[in-house]
């Protein structure tokens, strides 16, 4: 049973900043296209730096631990305008123009070897870089398909301001409310393909994991991890670093050959998937630390009751 | 609350040993909905119940439209589900 009573910093945080950004980048975007938006972004970055307090606090936050010293106002900058340029890039993704990039692929061989045996894999992935970027490499390239789960609120939200781009995007996305959600998700895994699932961000009424990350402790969700014990797929990492200008590094790892275990043993389990996962995703952030786009406050506490 | 039928009071055990459920099989409410409020699973425990109804009745429950998402409203719908397709 899940626990309940969890309110994340991220879902608290009415992030007025980052849907208005969104918004208008997406907006300039689609009307003039990649480089007159790039030419627009210190403008639009720049007001947002000044204008989103709660954002901005957290980014601050955030740097201070993963670049170990006092950020200045122009880590800020940075921080915000790699957010801003994926979001830019994005657009093309969604719209098929993957050309336009110059994106290097890391560690395919091991997604290679996890899918060897004709089934998918779960792809465990975070709001770093951009998943849009792996998916779009993951078509592209190997020609794998990834079907990705979105489980709240503002995905649904994102969802909403990307879909006009690409209606067909709508089949690839499963929608973790529904009770059959997760059959529909196994039956994807079984036709082969990666099924994508965000681990970095909790719920509401998701037990969650106390996990060591960049000095402190994060509070990551146990469903993703469970999910993968359920499914008893091999699991993959995956995340796409944004290296500046048109360049993307997408790195994948096996993650875990295949999990598989009575449901007696899982929580400790499960508990340990989420803390190794974590230290990847430290690795992983300290090499493109720019890259990290959770504007809120990652090392909040969850409510007490939700502890576990 | 409805009384369980023979296929019922089978599913619903089964749905306790493999869910760790604290709730003794014979109290879950036939017509109640399983999700949710009703019993309180989540998607990850439907997908289990799909699993191990699968493993023992050979039914393979599938997710494709809201015909199919009617079979996870309640163990009723369930366990009529899986009584008509192992006749078939």
């Amino acid at each position: 049973m899940p626990a309940t009573g969890i309110e994340p910093a991220w879902l608290e945080a009415r992030e007025r900043g980052s849907p208005i950004l969104v918004r208008l980048i997406v907006w300039i975007t689609r009307r003039l296209g990649r480089a007159p938006a790039r030419a627009l972004l210190p403008v639009v970055v720049a007001y947002f730096v000044v204008f989103s307090v709660k954002p901005r606090r957290a980014s601050r936050e955030y740097l201070a631990r993963v670049l170990d010293r006092p950020p200045t106002l122009a880590d800020v900058y940075r921080h915000y305008h790699a957010f801003a340029s994926t979001l830019v890039d994005r657009v093309y993704f969604l719209s098929g123009r993957y050309e336009h990039f110059d994106v290097r692929l890391h560690g395919t061989e091991a997604v290679e070897h996890a899918m060897a045996g004709g089934s998918g894999c779960v792809l465990i992935g975070a709001h770093l870089g951009s998943f849009e970027v792996l998916r779009a490499a993951a078509l592209s390239g190997p020609r794998w398909k990834v079907a990705m789960l979105m489980d709240n609120a503002n995905a649904r939200k994102m969802t909403r301001i990307f879909a006009a781009l690409n209606p067909e995007l709508a089949d690839d996305i499963i929608n973790v409310g529904a009770p059959d959600s997760l059959i529909r998700a196994k039956q994807r895994l079984e036709e082969g393909a990666l099924l994508g699932v965000l681990a970095d961000r909790l719920r509401r009424g998701d037990e969650a994991i106390g996990c060591s990350f960049l000095g402190g402790t994060t509070w990551l969700p146990a469903g993703p991890f469970t999910l993968a014990a359920v499914l008893g797929a091999p699991v993959v990492l995956g995340f796409g670093l944004y290296r500046g200008g048109r360049r993307y590094d997408v790195h994948f790892e096996l993650f875990r050959e295949r999990i598989s275990l009575p449901r007696a043993e899982r929580g400790a389990a499960v508990a340990a998937l989420a803390r190794a996962y974590a230290t990847r995703l430290e690795h992983y952030t300290r090499l493109a630390p720019y890259n990290w786009f959770n504007f809120f406050d990652a090392w909040a506490a969850p409510d007490e009751g939700a502890r576990g | 609350m409805a009384a369980q039928k023979p296929l019922e009071a089978e599913i619903s055990a089964l749905m306790v040993e493999v869910l760790n459920l604290e709730v003794p099989a014979g109290d879950i409410d036939p017509e109640a909905p399983l999700y949710g409020e009703g019993l309180g699973l989540d998607s990850i425990d439907m997908l289990e119940i799909s699993l191990a109804i699968a493993k023992r009745y050979g039914v393979e429950l599938r997710a494709d439209d809201d015909a199919s998402r009617q079979v996870f409203a309640s163990l009723r719908n369930l366990a009529r589900h899986v009584e008509h397709t192992r006749a078939r």
